[in-house]
């Protein structure tokens, strides 16, 4: 835990960072000029730029904790939201409460429709692991999950009246967190520290479980309960957060593998150093889709997949190497 | 170059016009429009027992200025099955747009009048003549074109210094310089912002810009809100909410500025008249 001083650190400049930097490059003026009462300046800085802000830390802290929580549940070191499938079923879950209007009559449509959406695809993986425990299962489980989940969330938003359907897909399947306001981080924020707190309170039973189902029975663990724990935290988490911001990829498999080492390969610190690690990364690409700019902005997800695809593959191909 | 542009229009026009007794005796019967634009002046100019079928968009209100008129008459998607399938006399089309229908029905010996997207006023006056000609109804285009200026000439003469104000559509796309919208603020007396801001013809204009140089009106079309669209809920942001609220931010239809035609000059009072009370 010797880390978690330095995450927070690095986590409090990229912040200061991403208040500083608009879509046209630095400006800490703004800043300035809203602390003097600037009507401009608290606009841009409160409106635009804070809501980006908290959504970075938000989201990517979700991210980072429910990677570290499901690699922990699952016992796979290549289980993570995206990965699996359950960023895709929020995102389709979040495209029918929006696209049908259920999120105009129902205050909280749109993270609930995240919410179910990732319920049904890790109540789905979690059927599946228990009958068949094997990483690659997992694996292609979610694959078919994540190519179901995008192709329905197409089909969805074509059959919308929507004339911006096709660009909006790009929304969903590849996030950002450009243009968001307040109104977003107050949706998403209530079932993301519920689910929060519901992952980080399974720490206990992910330790023992390390050491297998029976002996962690024998330590008093109750697996159904830890499980329940586990799939309601990242449902809750890892929907809202993806109905807000669309679905990013990767954060949750890089975080949790970078930092394992430095606590001892111990799930319980694993999962709190996970929040800081995630918030530190999704920030860092953020700030970097904004230094690449351009006419429209690219999407978060591609920056993170950037980063995160090269890594899964390295992760594969030293399973396979270790594999007999 | 727009200058130039402006010149071919009316240079087509003219032998439009030139040309037209030859074929004055034979009036297209089974005439097809395959884009919103050229909907539109068919709609206008042609007798609805002439008009075979125009695009599936014109009888959309959100786009199309001439909606109710457009009701009841067979739709297309631009496909070149569909459009040889109706054996049209006369296709109107978009330079831009059904390229690969336009290409087999040209070479299908089939009559394909095309216009451009005009940037101007001067263009827009033309391109009815171009229509008004190819459908054989020149009087009634020449009287679209007086009741436009006739229009365009009675708006509230503009103000020094000029109102600033930008035409702000889903996802933050602004129109700028090149524009038939850019041309329609000006008529109506007002300095496009997103023009000075450098924009050219339709591009992204983002949200931190605009607050920052903020014009005196924003133009929105409100219209369209019952579809739901993240692009249409980016115009609902609290800071451009806060920004331009009141008086501030005028509705005008997108369906008014789309097309070269007389909802130009309705755009152009509706947004005078928003200038007027700002004042």
């Amino acid at each position: 835990m010797r880390a978690m001083p330095a995450l927070l650190l690095a986590c409090a400049a990229f912040s200061a960072l991403s208040l500083c930097m608009g879509p046209h490059g630095f400006a800490p003026g703004i800043v300035a000029q809203a602390l003097a009462g600037e009507e401009t300046g608290r606009l841009i800085l409160i409106e635009l730029r804070l809501p980006r802000l908290l959504l970075g830390l938000l989201v990517g802290g979700t991210l980072g904790l429910a990677g570290a929580t499901l690699q922990g549940l699952f016992r796979n070191p290549l289980a993570e939201p995206g990965v699996i499938g359950v960023s895709g079923c929020a995102a389709l879950g979040a495209v029918i409460a929006f696209y049908t209007g259920v999120s105009t009559m129902l205050p909280l449509g749109l993270p609930l429709g995240g919410v179910a959406g990732a319920l049904i695809a890790i109540m789905v993986l979690l059927a599946l692991a228990s009958r068949d425990p094997r990483i690659s299962t997992l694996l292609l489980a979610g694959v078919a999950l994540s190519a179901l989940a995008s192709a329905l969330t197409a089909l969805a938003l074509n059959l919308s009246p929507n004339p911006y359907a096709t660009v909006e897909v790009v929304f969903w399947l590849l996030g950002s967190l450009s243009d968001r306001s307040l109104e977003h981080v107050f949706l998403a924020l209530p079932f993301i520290l519920a689910g929060g707190a519901l992952m980080l309170a399974c720490g206990r039973g992910l330790e023992a479980l390390t050491l297998g189902e029976d002996t962690a029975r024998s330590l008093g663990i109750s697996i159904g309960r830890l499980r329940r724990l586990a799939v309601i935290g990242v449902a809750f988490a890892v929907g809202a957060s993806v109905a807000v911001t669309g679905a990013i990829g990767f954060v949750g498999l890089i975080v949790p593998h970078l930092l394992r080492p430095l606590v001892d390969h111990r799930p319980a610190p694993l999962l709190l150093i996970s929040i800081p690690g995630g918030a530190c990364l999704t920030l860092a690409a953020d700030i970097a889709v904004r230094l690449i700019g351009g006419e429209v902005e690219l999407r978060l997800g591609v920056a993170t997949a950037l980063i995160g695809a090269p890594f899964f593959l390295y992760l594969v191909l030293n399973l396979a190497r270790r594999a007999p | 170059m727009r200058r130039s542009r402006t010149g071919t229009f009316l240079l087509a026009a003219l032998l439009a016009i030139l040309s037209a007794p030859a074929s004055a005796q034979e009036k297209p019967q089974r005439i097809v429009s395959l884009n919103l634009c050229t909907d539109q002046l068919l709609l206008d100019l042609a007798g609805r027992e002439r008009i075979a079928s125009v695009s599936f968009l014109a009888a959309d209100p959100e786009f199309s200025a001439v909606a109710e008129k457009a009701r009841g008459v067979p739709a297309n998607r631009g496909l070149a099955e569909e459009i040889v399938a109706l054996k049209p006399d006369l296709v109107l089309a978009h330079k831009y747009a059904g390229r690969q229908a336009v290409a087999m029905l040209l070479r299908l010996g089939v009559r394909v009048v095309e216009i451009d997207l005009p940037q101007d006023l001067a263009a827009v006056m033309a391109q009815i003549a171009v229509v008004a000609e190819a459908v054989q109804e020149q009087e009634r285009g020449r009287a679209m074109i007086a009741a436009i200026e006739q229009r365009l000439a009675a708006l509230p003469p503009a103000a020094e210094p000029r109102l600033t104000a930008a035409i702000y559509e889903p996802s933050g796309f602004a129109f700028g310089a090149n524009s038939l919208a850019d041309a329609i603020l000006r008529a109506a007396g007002y300095d496009n912002l997103a023009a000075r801001l450098g924009v050219g013809g339709y591009a992204r204009l983002g949200m931190e810009n605009l607050l920052a140089n903020p014009p005196d009106i924003l133009v929105v079309d409100d219209t369209a809100a019952d579809r739901r669209s993240m692009a249409q809920e980016f115009l609902d942001h609290p800071a451009l909410r806060q920004r331009f609220a009141g008086e501030r931010r005028v509705a005008v239809p997108r369906r008014l500025w789309i097309c070269g035609g007389p909802s130009v000059a309705e755009a152009a009072a509706l947004l005078a008249q928003a200038r007027v009370q700002r004042r």
